[in-house]
């Protein structure tokens, strides 16, 4: 019944009520972004236990900058910059990690676990999309994970990445081709 | 859906003129979901409310350890390249005597100055 009431509340109502320290209010922002932060977290770094952590940090980062938040756009676009960025950074992390301590390349810390999956073809089509993801540049990979797991436009991707359009749009084409070269092989 | 239509649906998604509302539906459709696993909501709130101030001190320690450990190299960069002109303005030239200080220097005062003779 509780629940029910925090469902139909808007955005800057639990934003309001989260600040004033109501966890239910903060549990309902969780619950209806979660999927949302996890397309892009695992699109961008792969299916793997890390993803949960850096998730979580999204989260908690939120809370702590939820007073930052003016209202002026949607909540889901302040919380898809902190997962773009927090998940930037990792993939940063890691490439500094992995060139200082190791020969092999970083993609092979990823498992796929894509547990919730019926049939062994979903999972296999995971696969692929995860395998091809994680196989672009960086810096295409985070347009296309916008694109194609999140379905915004080109528009809507350069206001959440500060790029300007003409950014995109290059970065789209270059990262298309760079698909099919990866798909061929895949 | 299969592979080789996967395949294609992925790269056609990356058209400037596709829809990217509808490829992503026709995308998950295919099976690329991806959830955080049972009981991530528990955790988030978990930590938030037990762990109180700890954890947002902890991110931004993290945070300003990278910031300070960017701020250090980006100095001691500067502090080289500056350390280079002066030996180059002083010495006249960037070898590895001038380095050492020993630019001017003959080979005999050097002998003079470790031996006295």
């Amino acid at each position: 019944m509780i629940r029910e009431s925090y469902r139909q509340k808007s955005e800057n109502e639990l934003v309001k009520a989260s600040l004033d320290g109501d966890k239910q209010a903060f549990s309902e922002i969780v619950s209806r972004y979660q999927n949302m932060v996890a397309r892009t977290v695992k699109g961008m770094l792969g299916d793997s236990v890390f993803s949960e952590d850096i998730g979580q940090d999204v989260f908690i980062k939120l809370y702590y900058s939820l007073s930052d938040f003016r209202g002026e756009a949607k909540l889901s676009t302040y919380i898809q910059k902190i997962a773009i960025n927090l998940t930037l950074n990792e993939i940063k992390r890691r490439k500094r990690f992995f060139s200082t301590f190791s020969q092999k390349g970083n993609s092979e810390m990823y498992e796929f676990e894509v547990a919730d999956n019926e049939t062994e073809g979903k999972k296999e089509a995971a696969e692929l999309v995860s395998k091809a993801l994680m196989s672009l540049n960086p810096k295409f990979r985070v347009i296309v994970a916008m694109r194609m797991l999140q379905g915004y436009s080109t528009k809507e991707t350069a206001e959440m990445l500060d790029l300007p359009l003409g950014t995109v749009l290059s970065r789209l084409s270059r990262a298309q081709e760079q698909m099919k070269n990866i798909l061929r092989k895949l | 859906m299969k592979i080789p239509e996967l395949k294609d649906l992925i790269i056609r998604s990356l058209d400037k003129e596709s829809d990217p509302e509808k490829t992503s539906a026709r995308i998950e459709e295919a099976g690329v979901i991806w959830k955080f696993s049972e009981g991530f909501q528990d955790k988030v709130l978990e930590t938030i409310f037990s762990a109180g101030d700890s954890v947002v001190r902890k991110i931004e320690f993290v945070r300003n350890l990278n910031s300070v450990f960017y701020r250090i190299a980006i100095t001691g960069v500067a502090a080289i390249v500056l350390l280079m002109i002066s030996i180059f303005v002083i010495q006249g030239s960037l070898s590895f005597d001038s380095f050492l200080g020993l630019g001017d220097s003959y080979d005999e005062s050097i002998v003079y100055l470790l031996t006295g003779n």
